[in-house]
């Protein structure tokens, strides 16, 4: 069995905002395996990212983790200072983000930038080791040495990726979160990105949370997954088992709004309704006002609780029994 | 880039010409001349007023004044003053500009050097009370009415406090046995200026080079105190030593208007730089430099505020185009015997020579500014190199 990397525990997070707090993660608990990835998956809205921002603490000035654990390789990140923190980012997690866009720095070249970092953690390397190591990841992500030197306008947007990935690996993380990495790209890039990012993590033995809206990205890249709604989890399990038996409706609907290349053509379904806003603070099942599974022994004013219903799956109780 | 630099100098040449008609006719607009006085004497005969006028060519149409004013200007001739003939506007030129110079280039680093700092550190610390309190003393100092202020400046730390000079550029007792002119000080001050920022900007050049951040900054600090090591010697020796008590002279004597100008003038660039660096905070980058655990400092000085530069710069350059025309206020108020003092004699007595010459230097200087605001756009956003070549 190998060892647990990550371990978040019944973890709390909202922003406060002049209407009120917005609960955007709630309760959520995983763990990730060293060497495993670890998908999450849900519509836009429901507080991936926020998750993902939380294990950094880099959220906004005014989110604020109420409750819960995280801990990193049985270091505890949650009350960390600012300082401790900055520690523990890049070096213990790191993340490709969402935009490769806009997540370099117009006006600073790209090979400064991954130096940047790698300074930051090991300031004793000398500036040959450093362009060594960059060259190193940049061979490893199919990127030629010479982009070290170029402004990242110079770049398209798959290379921007690529070099983003090579900047996340730059200081030998424990943990990469790679946030939608995919999104802004077209399918065929999107492809070999994901492809890279898998040589990668077979390479370097990495462990990986993978976060996407795409399913079928999902069910390619991971190990574990788990489905979120309205900030918490509903389902979580081993992915080929989500994938071919899933017991919340939730997982149902998305997978089945998801089309298929192989089988039967099968009219494509979606959810009535919107998820709810998670300014309000609700009690009782988020999904009850969506769910098309509603009978008489379902009880809406009841809270999701996930219950573990075999070894490492967990369901919201209230769907445990479907099946 | 070649292509695009002569395309700009071409379209310069062209704005240049067009500047130097209009601004001719528009003196020659001003009715009267400049010896219209001389026909209140009442014993000066009406032939002499008229050989006066011939004399300096007024009698002419002024067609053919213009025309023959444009070719002389294009052959190096800019005529004689009027009013301190046998002087040439270009020697009237030559002694005042260094003392303008002098101090408006150090009013125009000082106010935006003290800008940008302050108004990075605004947009860092937004919504602290610090920040409210500062911002407001800012739009307050934007928008004071600037000769009130300096009045009050004047009255307050020369006349109540006597701590410093009322005016002037010297004291000229201590001038009375003094080996050379003013100038030669100013040039002098000038060049050690000049050359020890130049000094220091290739010293921050070449330590860039160093990885080790440590090693950066001490070898930053070693190269300024070597600076002010060497120009303690350069000021305790050979001719400098001569000079030294008449720079500090001045150098006393610009302290106030330096003081005054830098309050009301670093509030502008404060609050746009502000403004810049908190739409650079939202960016996506900045988020990157945070996760990559970067400190504070570093996040603040090398992402947000190094990419809201830009316009900080432009103002920048816009400003020292205003540098000679902006100081006529100043120079004014505290009796600054400079450009400004010129040009605003010579357009009052209709000294045509030398209001010419002023602001054709001025229009020089403006449109060489701009050109320079381009290439030096160039330079900072590596973006816009890409699309002036292509």
């Amino acid at each position: 069995m190998p060892k647990e990397i990550l371990k978040v525990e019944n973890l709390n997070m909202h922003y406060e905002t002049l209407t009120g707090n917005v609960d955007a993660v709630k309760d959520i608990s995983f763990t990730v395996l060293e060497g495993q990835s670890f998908g999450l998956v849900g519509e836009s809205g429901c507080g991936k990212t926020s998750v993902a921002m939380s294990l950094l603490q880099l959220q906004a000035d005014n989110a604020k983790i109420t409750s819960g654990s995280i801990k990193l390789d049985g270091v505890e990140l949650v009350g960390m200072s600012e300082s401790e923190l900055r520690t523990v980012r890049w070096d213990g997690i790191s993340i490709v983000f969402q935009g490769a866009m806009n997540a370099w720095n117009p006006v600073i070249k790209i090979g400064e930038q991954i130096r940047e970092a790698i300074r930051e953690h090991y300031p004793k390397k000398s500036k040959s080791e450093n362009t060594k190591k960059i060259s190193e990841l940049f061979n490893m992500v199919g990127l030629d040495e010479s982009i070290m030197d170029r402004y990242p306008h110079e770049l398209s947007g798959g290379m921007k990726q690529r070099a983003i990935i090579a900047l996340a690996l730059s200081c030998d993380p424990k943990v990469i979160i790679a946030d939608e990495p995919t999104t802004a790209l077209d399918v065929v890039i999107q492809d070999q990105i994901l492809n890279e990012i898998k040589k990668v993590q077979d390479l370097l033995g990495l462990s990986l949370i993978y976060i996407s809206h795409d399913i079928a990205v999902i069910a390619e890249m991971t190990d574990q997954m788990a489905v979120m709604y309205a900030g918490r989890i509903v389902e979580l399990g081993p992915t080929d088992e989500v994938f071919k038996n899933p017991k919340h409706s939730y997982t149902k609907a998305l997978l089945e709004s998801t089309p298929s290349v192989v089988g039967e053509k099968v009219k494509l379904k979606s959810l009535e309704g919107e998820p709810p806003s998670l300014i309000d603070k609700q009690s009782g099942c988020a999904f009850a006002p969506r769910c098309p599974n509603k009978n008489e022994t379902c009880n809406p004013t009841v809270d999701m609780e996930l219950i573990e219903i075999s070894p490492d799956y967990f369901v919201d109780a209230c769907n445990a029994s479907n099946s | 880039m070649a292509i695009y630099i002569l395309k700009r100098t071409y379209q310069l040449i062209i704005v240049f010409l067009l500047f130097l008609v209009l601004s001719y006719l528009l003196f020659n607009a001003i009715p009267g001349n400049a010896f219209q006085s001389l026909l209140l004497n009442p014993d000066l005969p009406k032939e002499a007023y008229q050989r006066v006028l011939e004399t300096y060519g007024l009698d002419k149409p002024l067609f053919e004044r213009l025309q023959l004013y444009i070719i002389n200007f294009f052959k190096g001739d800019f005529g004689y003053s009027y009013n301190y003939y046998p002087k040439t506007p270009i020697d009237l030129i030559a002694e005042r500009l260094p003392r303008t110079l002098m101090l408006f280039a150090l009013v125009n680093v000082v106010s935006f050097y003290t800008g940008f700092i302050v108004g990075k550190i605004l947009a860092w610390r937004r919504g602290s009370k610090s920040e409210t309190w500062i911002t407001i003393t800012s739009v307050f100092s934007y928008t004071v009415f600037y000769p009130w202020f300096a009045l009050l400046m004047l009255y307050f730390f020369g006349y109540k406090l006597g701590w410093l000079p009322i005016g002037k550029f010297i004291y000229p007792e201590k001038w009375y046995d003094a080996p050379f002119d003013s100038d030669v000080v100013f040039i002098t001050m000038i060049k050690f200026t000049v050359v020890a920022t130049f000094i220091q900007f290739l010293a921050f050049i070449f330590t860039r080079n160093i990885e080790s951040l440590t090693n950066r900054k001490t070898a930053r600090l070693v190269s300024f105190v070597l600076l002010l090591l060497g120009s303690y010697f350069y000021w305790g020796s050979g001719s400098a030593l001569e000079q030294r008590t008449y720079a500090a002279d001045i150098a006393y004597h610009m302290i106030l208007p330096v003081f005054t100008v830098t309050i009301v003038a670093f509030a502008g660039t404060a609050l746009l730089t502000r403004t810049t660096m908190m739409e650079v905070l939202k960016d996506d980058y900045i988020l990157t430099a945070r996760a990559k655990g970067l400190s504070q400092k570093r996040i603040r000085d090398r992402h947000a505020a190094r990419t809201a530069l830009l316009p900080v710069v432009t103002s920048f350059i816009f400003t020292i185009i205003t540098i000679i025309d902006g100081s006529v206020l100043t120079e004014t108020i505290f009796s600054w015997p400079g450009m400004g003092q010129l040009i605003l004699q010579s357009v009052t007595q209709e000294d045509i020579p030398v209001a010419m010459a002023t602001f054709s230097f001025v229009g020089i200087l403006a449109l060489v500014a701009h050109f320079l605001a381009d290439i030096s756009y160039a330079y900072l956003d590596p973006r816009i190199r890409i699309k002036s070549q292509g």
